[in-house]
Order: C-alpha cells, then structure tokens, then sequence
C-alpha cells in the first residue's frame, strides 16, 4: 500500500482518538464504521494499485510495440534495398540471356537491313526499358528505323526529324560510345525535346559504329531512371552496340561473299555454256572429221586395190618378162600400197570406233587360245630380233570382249615392243586379276619414252622424236586405234616409261 | 455427362500482332475436335498491337464469343511467358455463357457494371448461373462501385470473380477484349452456368509487418488520415523520403507494389490488400481499391515461400468444389512475379499444376488486381478486388 497507507493508518487513528473522548456508546458505534470504513479504503488501495501496474505495463508493451514499429520500419528499408539489388540482379540477368538469344538470333543475319530488324519487345524489357529504337544510317544525314518498340512509326518520324535538325543524328553516328539522357542533365534543348518525343524520363542513344564506319543508332528509353543502375545501363548497351556492329560486320562481309559467290558462280555457269557450244562445235567437227576420213578412206581403197592389182599382175610375168630393177620396183609399189592400205584401215577403224558405227563383242575368250593366236602373229618378229618373250597368266582362264579386236591391241602393242626392244632383250606379257578388272600389262627393256612425249602417245599421228622411229616407218595411228579399241570396251590404257630402261603399257578391262 | 466441358489452349510467341492471335487462335482450335466452341479468352501481352492480335484471333475463330485482357505477362501450362498471346477454347455441345461489356467506367462505374451484366444476364437466358467471369481495367480505381453495379443486376449471391488487365509494368493503358472490340477504362465480363460449375480459391501470403493503424479518415480509394495523421507522411515513416520522393515524381513503382497495404475491417475477416498509386497534394494515398474508414491497416510484407504456399492453397480450394475439371484460369498478381522472380514465378505455376493435376490445361495472365470473395462461398457478397494475391478459377462440371 506504500505511502498512501500510512497515511490511511494514520488517519484511521487520529479518527479512533477523537472517538474515544466522545463517550463508550458511541465509541462502539464509530469503531465499527471506522473498520468498515478502512476496509472499503483498503480494497479501493489495492485496486487502485493494480490498475497503476496494469497502465506501467500497458505503457511498456506500448513502447515494445513502437520498438517493433521502429524495427519493422528498419526491416522494410532494407527489404527494400535487397528487393531493388534482386530487381537490379534480375534485370541484369534477364540482360545477359537476352544478349545471349539475340546474338544467336544475329548471327544467322544475312543482311545489315535483317540484323537491324531484330530489336524486339522481349530485349528492350529485359533490359529494363519501355521503349526502343534501332534504325540503320546509310549517311550521317538519314536514317531509317529497322525496329520500333513500343512507339508508332509517325512518333518515330518526328523523332528522326528532330535528330537529323538538332545534329544529334551527327553526334551519335561520330561517337562511339552511349550518352545518358536525363531530365536533371538535360540542359541541351535538344536532349529535352528527345525525352519529350520519345515520351520518356530517362534515355540512352549510341551510334553503331563498326569498324567500317557509322552505319546505325540506338536509343532506349524508360519512364524512371531513379534507383537504377545507370553504369549497367552503360555497359549493357555497349554490348549490345557492339554486339549488333560485329553482326552488321559479319552480314555485310558474308553479304560481300555472297555476291561474290554468286558472280563466280554466273561466270562458271557462262564459261560452262560456253564450253558446251564449243563442245558441240567440236563433236560435230569431229564428226565431220570423221566422215570425211571414212569418205576419203573408202575412195582411196579402190583405186588403192586397182594399182596394188595391177603391180602383182605386173610383177607375176603375165604381161611379159620383167628386167630385175622392173621386178624391184613393182615390189616396192606392192608393198607401200600395203602399207598405205594398213593406214586407210586403221583411219576407217578410228572412224568407225568413234562414231559408233562398230559393236564391240561381249564374248568370253579362252586365254590359252588367245595367246597363242597373237604368239603366231609376233613369232617372225621376236624370233628374227632373238627376243625372251615371256608370259605370265596369274592363272586367268579368260578375258571378256572383242576377240580380233584384242587381239590387235596386244598385237599392235607387242609389235611396238619388238620394234623399240633391241636385240636380245626381253618382253613379258602379263594377266591378272584384280576384283571386277583385268590387268594386262606388255612390259619391254626398250629403249622407253621421252617423259615429255608420255601425254601425247595416244594421240593420232605422232610419233615420239626418237632415232628408232626415223628408222622405223610407222603412221603415227597404231597406239590411237588401241586407246579407242580399249575404250569402246570402258577400259583404260596407260603407259610408264624410263628413258633408257624400257616402257609398261597396262590395259585395265572389265572382266564382268 | 453429355454436356461436358471441354478446353484447348493455345499460345504463340510470334513478334507480329496478327501472326501471334492467329496461332494461338490455331493451336486452340486445333485440338478442340468435335465440339463446338462456345468461348474464347485471350490474355495478350500489352506489347501488342492490340487491333490486330484480336484480328488474328478472330480470323481463326470467326464470331466465338470472346474476352479478355491485356496482361502484366502470360501463363501457360509451361509456365510463365512474356510478350506473347494464350487463347483458352472452351466447347460444349449447348451454349453456357453469355458475354456483356460496357466502357462508360469512368462516367458512371456503378451503372456500367450495371449494363455489362444486363448484358450477359439478356443473352444467357433463364439457365443456371454460376457465376461472373470479370475482366477489368488495372489502372482504374472505382471498380468497387462497378461491382456493387454488377451486383445489383444479378443479386449480392453472385459469383464475380476475374482479374484486371496490365500493361507490363508501364502503368500507362490496359486494355480489355469483347468479341471483336479492344477497350480501355472497361468492364468486360462473361455470365457462365448451365452445366458449367465455378471453383474459385485466392490467396496471398504475405504478412502484416509495421503496427497496426486505424484508418481514421477515407473516402472511396483514398486513405486520408491514419490515427489522426496525414497518410502520407506516416507512409513515409516506412519507406524512407527518397523512395517517397520518387513514388510522388513517377507514381506507382515497383518496390512501393510489394508491400502493399493490408486492411482489415474486423480482426475475424481476411486481409483485404491495396496498392498505393499515387500521392495527392493534401498529404493522401489513393490506392488501388476501396479503402474503409475505421478500419485497421498494416503495412504487409512478403517471402517467397508464402507465396508459393498460398499458391497451393489457392489451388486446392479452386478446384475441391468441382467433379470435373476443364480448365484452370489462374489470374496471378503481377506484384508476385515481381517478388518472386522468374525461377520461382514458374515453381509457382508448378505448384499450381500439381494441385490441379497434371492433365488439366490451365492458362491466365499477370494481373494489377484480382477480384474474388473474400473468404469462403459464404460470403460472395463480400467481394472485393485484391492486389497481391493469386486467384485461380477453374471451370468444370
């Protein structure tokens, strides 16, 4: 009860004392009043009391409260902050992913014009604006807008006007780098109307400036510029300044290789048709060619036949005795019209081979016979040489084709063989297979080829520079009738030469 | 059943306006085979030319009732999208929905709710309702009052419930689909029944965090006085004047939404959450829906994992009512994508898929405000816009 009571006891007994001096009676009477009276007082004490602990705790929990408040006051600046660097993280994120797709996106650009048509809707939000601009500059006068994001195109023509009057335009394409515009730094005239245009409160514009020149500018524009990260602004449209110029680069280099391409590949298609007529002008030459040996050849042949007649008839007596030097020279008429007759049938041959007027066979030859037929023809010339003629089958049975006409191949290449190999020297025919093919190889120890006449062996009437071929008389057609035999049968004929060491001619034939 | 409800949904990323309606269009027609489509709803991004994605839209599907909204960001069953268009299908073999729009809000709110349900109530018919699909303008404050319209065409028992649009955080025009209208500062809605049953379940999760105060002065949406104090300045007791500062200079921003304002008429009833917009000259709030005098009001506070909690929550509600469920339209405040971030922004459709079932399609949109009852079935008569909340309607049999 503290003070309050003592002073209630004190006065209780003050009370008592004066009740005393008023008499018994009446003291009986007041006592029992003065403890009603002082039990009342002390109930109302303790209730009093306790209402006075229960306002001190009523007053703490109030202060704990405002405490809290005051904490909870902290707590949301704070969240606040966590929650704008989250925002910035995100932001920042959300950029670098949109940088990644859109340079993905940019790298299959195949023109300039594409690449500046790749700004979109999902970029310009990522990277925390609302509005965007990327246009493509053929002059540092004019420019033309590729993406609109989040203006209309009229807007975005007035903007264009404004920058090509205020110079802006100049500026941006002259230096690299982004300008921050802001209201607060927004002195220049020019930078508020830009903001006013463009109806924002914050903007960034760069020229895209590849290493080729200005081609292009960028403006991005966002209505709150405060609390965000203007620096990471910087940077991020840096990048991708930097980003859309190397792909502008690149599409215009591939663009440049494009045409270039495309003009080889014109040029290559006119030299092509121009080959083709060529081509055609000379298979029909050739043909005429052709027709015209066949035409030439068979009207030699008759009058080549009456005059090869006529001289054995001569040289048989049947007209009278001849003198010897008469007889000689009768002979040498028969045997240049042989010889001339020999060339005419080759040049027939070539003619025919040529223009398809002869069917190869397609029969199976027995090999044994084969080489005895081409032995009985070469025996004379090996023999009267003393030659080694040596065969090497590998165990093929048979070959497949023309029969006479192989047989005038091997012969006419072993008849060169004998010719070119001197005396006692050795040549060696050889078969074999290999998978579908047929090897036939004629090999000499002659006195081989000149390197540089190798290429034109096969061609019709030469005739290698050689002192053999001044001795020996040959047309010059043998080696182009076996090239032509060889291929109307689709086998090939190739020949290795040493000067000096001899010569291998190999014919590849199909043995199916 | 014979008149079972059947949904598609489609959605496309394309950039061009037309292109993108008319591929999600597509792709909703598409799979809706052998029934006869009765609704479309479009949530598109407000990046879009707005004309021509509905364009797109309706060269598909030709005069198939339709609405929708402009969005703060797309949902799928994918998950979340941005600057892209959702078109939910929805067939049955007889009509059970009937739409009504009216764009005279800011004239007279309460007798544009009025009309847009005389609307839809005219064209329904005498079926069954279950309920008012609402679509709603964000940035527009009275739709408090066009609810009571609303109400007062198809009684204070009516289900209304619905979002209101976006426009990606620029805070600048919404937009609002009616067929083969776009409208801004709109009430579009859709009347459903027959058949058609609605499952509803909204949450929040976010939590009272500063003292609570009495709202001792309010009028409409705007918060006056809180314990005899101008508001504003005990607003900026919390934030700090430099946030204050830049919330006066550029109005709504995106800290001041995620910590919204929780009001609380009787310590029984659930937390009621409001945006603040904008700061006026005489020291008040004006705040994103109808603010109550006398009562209290605690700055709230979020986490992550409230979130996703009342995700769940919400989702479970949603559909514990229906059989079967067609569809999950999920109106998800664009102030949780915010505080959640895009990692979690999917985990929360995640969660929502998982309380829903794996098979059911389910579509909606970011949204500035959703609009549902407040607690359960009971009290439809008390419903409100919310912010901060996720609501989630699924529509079944």
């Amino acid at each position: 009860m503290g003070v309050y009571g003592n002073y209630i006891v004190l006065f209780i007994a003050i009370l008592l004392a004066w009740v005393a001096t008023l008499g018994t009676e009446f003291s009986v009477q007041a006592i029992g009043l003065a403890v009603g009276l002082l039990g009342s007082i002390a109930y109302l004490a303790v209730k009093a009391e306790a209402a006075r602990r229960h306002l001190a705790e009523l007053q703490r929990l109030r202060d704990a409260y405002t405490q809290l408040d005051q904490q909870a006051k902290h707590i949301i600046r704070t969240d606040v902050e966590l929650h704008h660097t989250q925002e910035e993280l995100d932001r920042r994120l959300a950029s670098l992913m949109s940088l990644h797709v859109l340079g993905r996106q940019l790298q299959v650009s195949l023109r300039p014009e594409e690449v500046f048509s790749k700004l979109d809707a999902a970029v310009v939000t990522n990277f925390g604006f609302s509005k965007g601009l990327l246009g493509m500059s053929r002059s540092l006068d004019t420019l033309e807008w590729g993406s609109l994001v989040g203006i209309t195109r009229p807007e975005a023509e007035e903007l264009t006007s404004h920058l090509q009057r205020s110079g802006l335009l100049k500026q941006l394409l002259s230096h690299p780098g982004p300008t921050i515009v802001k209201p607060s730094s927004a002195t220049d005239p020019a930078h508020q109307t830009l903001l006013k245009l463009l109806g924002v409160s914050f903007a960034v514009m760069t020229g895209v400036i590849p290493h080729t020149g200005p081609v292009g500018c960028l403006l991005l524009g966002r209505m709150d510029s405060g609390g965000i990260n203007i620096k990471a602004d910087e940077e991020l449209v840096s990048i991708l300044t930097n980003q859309i110029a190397t792909s502008i680069e690149n599409s215009a280099l591939y663009e440049q290789s494009w045409t270039t391409q495309q003009a080889l590949e014109r040029k290559v298609q006119d030299r092509t048709r121009e080959l083709a007529e060529v081509n055609a002008v000379l298979v029909r030459l050739n043909k005429s060619k052709s027709d015209f040996v066949s035409a030439v050849s068979h009207e030699l042949r008759t009058p080549l036949a009456a005059i090869k007649g006529y001289a054995s008839l001569l040289g048989s007596g049947q007209f009278g005795g001849l003198a010897d030097p008469q007889v000689e020279r009768i002979r040498k008429i028969e045997k240049h019209a042989d010889l001339l007759t020999q060339f005419i049938n080759n040049l027939l041959d070539i003619a025919r081979i040529e223009s398809g007027r002869i069917t190869m066979e397609h029969a199976s030859i027995p090999v044994e016979e084969f080489l005895t037929s081409i032995h009985d023809v070469i025996h004379p010339q090996l023999d009267a040489k003393h030659l080694q003629y040596v065969v090497d089958r590998d165990g093929v049975k048979e070959l497949l084709g023309d029969t006479q006409h192989l047989q005038r191949v091997f012969v006419n290449l072993l008849s060169n063989a004998i010719k070119y190999t001197p005396e006692g020297g050795s040549i060696r025919f050889g078969l074999k297979r290999e998978g579908n093919t047929l090897l036939a190889t004629v090999t000499d120890t002659g006195c081989g080829i000149p390197k540089e006449d190798l290429p034109k062996l096969f061609q019709e009437f030469y005739r290698a520079n050689d002192p053999i071929n001044q001795q020996v008389r040959g047309t010059g057609l043998g080696l182009a009738l076996v090239k032509r035999i060889i291929e109307a049968h689709h086998g090939q004929i190739a020949v290795d030469s040493e000067k000096g060491k001899g010569s291998t001619f190999t014919v590849t034939l199909p043995t199916t | 059943m014979s008149e079972t409800l059947t949904a598609t949904i489609g959605w496309s990323e394309r950039p061009d306006a037309a292109q993108a309606g008319a591929e999600a269009a597509q792709q909703a027609r598409d799979q809706l085979s052998c029934v006869t489509p009765q609704l479309a709803i479009v949530f598109g991004s407000s990046w879009f030319r707005q004309t021509a994605l509905l364009q797109g839209v309706r060269s598909v599907l030709g005069d198939v009732p339709l609405v929708g909204e402009s969005t703060a960001g797309e949902i799928t069953t994918q998950g979340p999208s941005s600057h892209s268009c959702v078109v939910v299908l929805l067939g049955a073999s007889a009509p059970w929905c009937s739409t009504g729009m009216d764009a005279e809000i800011d004239r007279a709110p309460r007798e544009a709710g009025q009309q847009a349900a005389y609307a839809a109530v005219r064209g329904f018919q005498a079926r069954q309702r279950a309920g008012f699909l609402l679509f709603g303008d964000g940035l527009v404050t009275s739709y408090a009052e066009v609810v009571r319209g609303i109400q007062e065409t198809l009684g204070t028992s009516a289900l209304i419930v619905g979002g209101m649009a976006g426009d990606d955080l620029r805070f600048t025009k919404t937009y609002q689909y009616c067929d083969g209208r776009v409208l801004s500062r709109a009430v579009v809605g859709v009347l459903v029944g027959g058949p058609v049953k609605l499952g509803v379940g909204i949450e929040h999760g976010f939590l009272p965090i500063s003292k609570p105060r009495r709202i001792t002065r309010a009028s409409a949406n705007r918060l006056l006085e809180l314990d005899h104090q101008p508001a504003a300045s005990v607003y900026e007791e919390y934030f700090g004047p430099e946030l204050v500062a830049r919330m006066r200079r550029e109005g709504l921003t995106r800290q001041a939404i995620a910590y919204p304002l929780g009001i609380q008429r009787d310590a029984s009833t659930q937390w009621l959450l409001r945006n603040v917009i904008s700061f006026e000259g005489d020291g008040s709030l004006a705040c994103s829906g109808e603010i109550f005098e006398d009562a209290w009001l605690q700055l709230m506070i979020g986490s992550r994992e409230l979130a996703l909690e009342a995700a769940s929550k919400a989702a479970q509600q949603a559909v514990r009512p229906l059989n079967h469920v067609a569809c999950v339209l999920i109106f998800d405040s664009a102030v949780r994508r915010t505080l959640l971030g895009s990692r979690c922004a999917a985990l929360e459709i995640a969660r929502i898929r998982e309380a829903v079932g794996p098979s059911v399609p389910l579509a909606g949109c970011y949204t500035y405000g959703e609009q549902a009852p407040l607690g359960h079935e009971s009290a439809y008569e008390r419903t409100a816009i919310q912010t901060g909340s996720v609501l989630v309607v699924a529509l079944g049999t």
